[in-house]
């Protein structure tokens, strides 16, 4: 068991080098099916870094994308502008939710993968850019969500390359 | 108006009594869920002989009646005109006045013929943007609901990520759409686009409108090869027409003998399934013979715009 | 063994018999009670000589909850429609009678009704205004529900009300009045004194479809038998003669409504649908106990609380939604668009649109007040939708937002920028 096990992670880490962050299903693939798709983002959900940084970067290649531990919000359950607590190779950081495979309300973009934004405490992206789309509603949420004496958001939107 | 009630109450009155009612034939027996797509094209599509759009019926029809009726076909247009088939749901008055909304709409935005699977672009007024105005370049991959709740989903890959968009019709925060590639597809919806590779739904954003201006609409015979499992939905459990068959070595074989426990072939032969899930054919004919004009009036407009 | 073959015949019930043997005692006395223990005669012809007087008290509960009722001078509506086998001529005649009374049948507004021959009704004079005046109700039916969009792109769910051939009937001063009989309501006295109560009918009929008695009640006023009729408690002061009509500028673009409605009826329903408990958990050892509601109480008590929720039957019961704001008229069929998609009742059934007694909706001012004490038409023609300020017409251009020059915030990427990020 553990020895297939095995193999099929040396396999998913294989396709993970050929095609490079290219689109997370092919990623996170697996032989066996677990359960069912859940598009809810809440602790221990994974996510799918986007930025150019190189935790990020690492941490998809060896097929071990972050996990949640903390959604900073009153429900529990992230979405789009939403701040988590992420762990990523053994390291406790903050991201920045920028789109989500759930449900979404009318002209907000639904994406194919969970996305997320790596930032340190006070809003900086570990980053210099972001290598997907980024829902433009993000601007208003972000924006209200920057206060003078907290951290600045903000400062993710102006590493972002297209808006849709 | 007292035309109208008049007929309809005589139309439920027949209905409610068994006596003859023609139904119209396109009747999908696969999703009796979403019953607007009773209105989509497919059915027609599926007979292999008849691959322009109702072509033979409409043949038929000029010969057998008379002048005056409406020609049906333009159902395939206007699908979000005629209202679901729920009998404790339905009004009239209500549907009336929800159709005169959607022409008073109509006649601010062009809203073009376009079908599942043609390609958009939409351009809206986005409060989150600098300029204050976006657009989206997608396939539409699904179209849902009725009257003014009707909505679209349009689907593209940019920058190596699938993103959809659900639009609403007669949202007035639109300001244009605009068909790029007008073509139907095998099947009433593409949702399975989300589980196929990306070269399925990648569309250049800056695309050049290419319409061939011919009356029949071209049918898209395209057959989409799947991702491997897990998939957003069980796509082997209902026989898509769009789905290549190499979604066979996709999964297992106690999967493919499920598959065979859930076929239900009898349904299509079920006439009161079919019976419940249809406009009858004369409420179809008094909706468009009261749209008609209008309709006209407003594709007339649009046409000398283009031009 | 053989004797109590012999003695039991099959018929009887040992268990009944078992159970009832004190009651047998107490009532029939000693004696019988002498044949019973001797079991010398067969049993059976016995006891079903005494079934008739044995009486079985177990089952039976206290008093009959009291069951609201109409009054017994409510006159009775539908009748029995057998068949009449009347002739083509007849038909015609009875056809001819009642358009004689009131008219040929029409449809008005998209209702059918009867080209009524009230040409001479009163005329209505304005009422001034003063806190706590009470104008009359309409009935409405609800037809639907669809979106409307407000001007900042807001979608908003109305349903549609539409005012179905409303009529004053008739007027009925405050001493007259008689309170409906609720079973857990106290209705205070200085409220009966204050208001009057006006009858008002909606959707006009065919008199053949009621009986006579309820034909009856239309005499004075002249109109045809309406098909819902309700009583209205208003001001003295803003009463309507008989026979007024009530449409839908009534009520005016921006108004708040309260809305009641007879809820859907949902059948024997329980804890988890009719009062939302949570249930019991699917698996881990449970035994039959999936949907239950657990524990009813305990402690000192050792009864049931009475209010208790419990299984019972859901729905139909008349319930009122508050506060609810008109978006939108359409004076052409009478409809009213109001906010909400959860006013009480099915689709194509009758809704009381009331003026709102919500505490911050209420007219507290003259210059807020609505048409008292009703809308009296005039000369100019009105258009046929009116929509609230804040509502986008569907026959206005595209919503557009006005671009705002807004401070440039200080983000401190400038490095990110530099290395050739582009908006």
């Amino acid at each position: 068991m553990w020895h297939s096990l095995s193999r099929i992670f040396t396999m998913s880490v294989l396709v993970n080098l050929v095609n490079t962050a290219t689109s997370c299903s092919t990623v996170l693939w697996r032989g066996f099916h677990t359960s069912p798709a859940c598009h809810r983002l809440q602790k221990l959900s994974r996510l799918r870094v986007v930025d150019n940084s190189e935790l990020g970067k690492q941490a998809m290649l060896e097929g071990k994308p972050p996990r949640i531990i903390q959604v900073y919000n009153k429900n529990g359950i992230g979405t789009t502008g939403d701040i988590v607590l992420c762990a990523i190779k053994g390291l406790k950081k903050k991201g920045v939710i920028v789109g989500v495979k759930a449900q979404q309300p009318v002209l907000l973009p639904r994406t194919d993968s969970n996305n997320v934004v790596l930032i340190e405490d006070n809003g900086t992206p570990l980053g210099t850019r972001i290598v997907v789309p980024v829902p433009s509603c993000l601007r208003t949420i972000l924006k209200k969500k920057t206060h003078a004496k907290g951290a600045d958001y903000t400062k993710v939107l102006s590493i972002a390359t297209r808006f849709v | 108006m007292a035309f109208y009630v008049s007929r309809l109450s005589l139309g439920l009155e027949l209905r409610r009594l068994g006596c003859k009612t023609m139904r119209c034939s396109g009747v999908d027996c696969r999703s009796s869920s979403s019953t607007s797509t009773t209105l989509a094209p497919r059915s027609l599509a599926d007979d292999g002989k008849t691959d322009k759009l109702g072509r033979r019926e409409k043949k038929n029809l000029m010969m057998s009646e008379s002048v005056d009726k409406p020609d049906l076909n333009l159902r395939f247009k206007y699908p979000e005109m005629f209202p679901e088939p729920f009998m404790i749901w339905r009004n009239p008055v209500k549907e009336k006045l929800e159709r005169k909304d959607m022409l008073a709409r109509r006649n601010c935005i062009s809203i073009p013929e376009f079908y599942v699977g043609s390609v958009l672009r939409v351009n809206l007024s986005n409060i989150h943007q600098p300029d204050k105005v976006s657009s989206f370049v997608g396939i539409c991959i699904e179209r849902k609901e009725t009257g003014l709740r009707a909505s679209i989903t349009l689907r593209n890959v940019i920058d190596n990520l699938g993103v959809e968009i659900k639009l609403e019709l007669y949202d007035p925060r639109l300001l244009k759409i605009e068909v790029l590639r007008l073509e139907r597809r095998l099947d009433p919806h593409l949702r399975y686009l989300r589980d196929a590779p990306p070269e399925y739904s990648t569309f250049p954003l800056d695309m050049k409108p290419d319409i061939n201006r011919s009356d029949e609409v071209p049918l898209n015979r395209i057959k989409v090869k799947l991702n491997p499992r897990p998939w957003t939905e069980n796509w082997h459990k209902i026989e898509y027409k769009g789905i290549d068959e190499s979604i066979d070595d996709l999964i297992t074989n106690k999967w493919k003998a499920r598959r065979e426990l859930l076929r239900k072939p009898w349904e299509k032969y079920d006439l009161m399934k079919t019976y419940r899930a249809t406009l009858p054919e004369e409420e179809m004919e008094e909706i468009l013979t009261e749209i008609k004009d209008d309709v006209e009036e407003h594709d007339r407009k649009h046409s000398r715009r283009q031009s | 063994m053989r004797r109590l073959l012999v003695h039991q015949p099959p018929t009887v019930n040992c268990l009944w018999r078992e159970t009832t043997m004190a009651a047998l005692r107490t009532r029939v006395g000693c004696l019988l009670q002498g044949f019973f223990s001797s079991s010398k005669i067969p049993r059976s012809s016995f006891d079903i000589r005494f079934d008739g007087c044995v009486t079985q008290v177990r089952f039976k509960g206290g008093p009959a909850t009291p069951r609201f009722r109409h009054p017994v001078w409510h006159v009775r509506k539908e009748r029995a429609h057998y068949p009449e086998n009347l002739t083509a001529e007849n038909k015609e005649f009875i056809r001819e009678t009642i358009s004689q009374d009131f008219g040929p049948p029409i449809v008005a507004h998209g209702v059918k009704t009867y080209d009524s021959p009230l040409k001479n009704i009163e005329k209505i004079e304005p009422v001034q205004w003063f806190p706590g005046i009470r104008r009359t109700s309409t009935i409405a039916k609800k037809i639907g529900i669809q979106p409307l969009w407000l001007n900042d792109g807001t979608r908003v769910m109305t349903t549609l009300l539409q005012i179905v051939d409303n009529h004053v009937i008739k007027y009925n001063p405050p001493d007259q009045v008689i309170p409906l009989r609720r079973r857990h309501k106290v209705i205070p006295k200085k409220v009966l004194g204050k208001f009057g109560a006006l009858i008002v009918g909606a959707e006009s009929a065919d008199p053949q479809e009621f009986t006579k008695n309820y034909c009856g009640l239309f005499r004075e006023s002249g109109l045809p038998p309406k098909r819902k009729l309700a009583r209205f408690l208003i001001s003295p002061e803003a009463v309507l003669p008989s026979g007024t009509p009530l449409n839908a500028m009534h009520y005016r673009v921006g108004d708040y409504i309260d809305a009641t409605g007879f809820t859907i009826q949902r059948g024997f329903q329980g804890v988890m649908k009719r009062w939302g408990f949570k249930g019991q958990p699917a698996t881990h050892g449970q035994t039959k106990t999936h949907r239950r509601p657990g524990s009813i109480g305990g402690g000192a008590g050792h009864r049931v609380w009475p209010g208790k929720k419990m299984p019972g039957h859901m729905g139909g019961r008349h319930r009122t939604l508050r506060a609810l704001k008109i978006l939108r008229i359409n004076t052409e069929y009478n409809v009213l668009y109001v906010t909400g998609q959860n006013i009480p009742g099915q689709i194509n059934s009758y809704i009381y649109v009331h003026d709102s007694l919500s505490h911050h909706r209420w007219v507290k001012d003259a210059k807020d007040a609505w048409p008292l004490p009703t809308y009296i038409p005039t000369e100019t023609e009105v258009p046929e939708n009116l929509y609230a300020s804040d509502v986008h017409p569907f026959d206005a251009p595209s919503i557009t937002y006005e671009i705002v020059d807004t401070p440039v915030v200080r983000t401190g990427a400038k490095i990110a920028k530099a290395k050739g990020s582009k908006k």
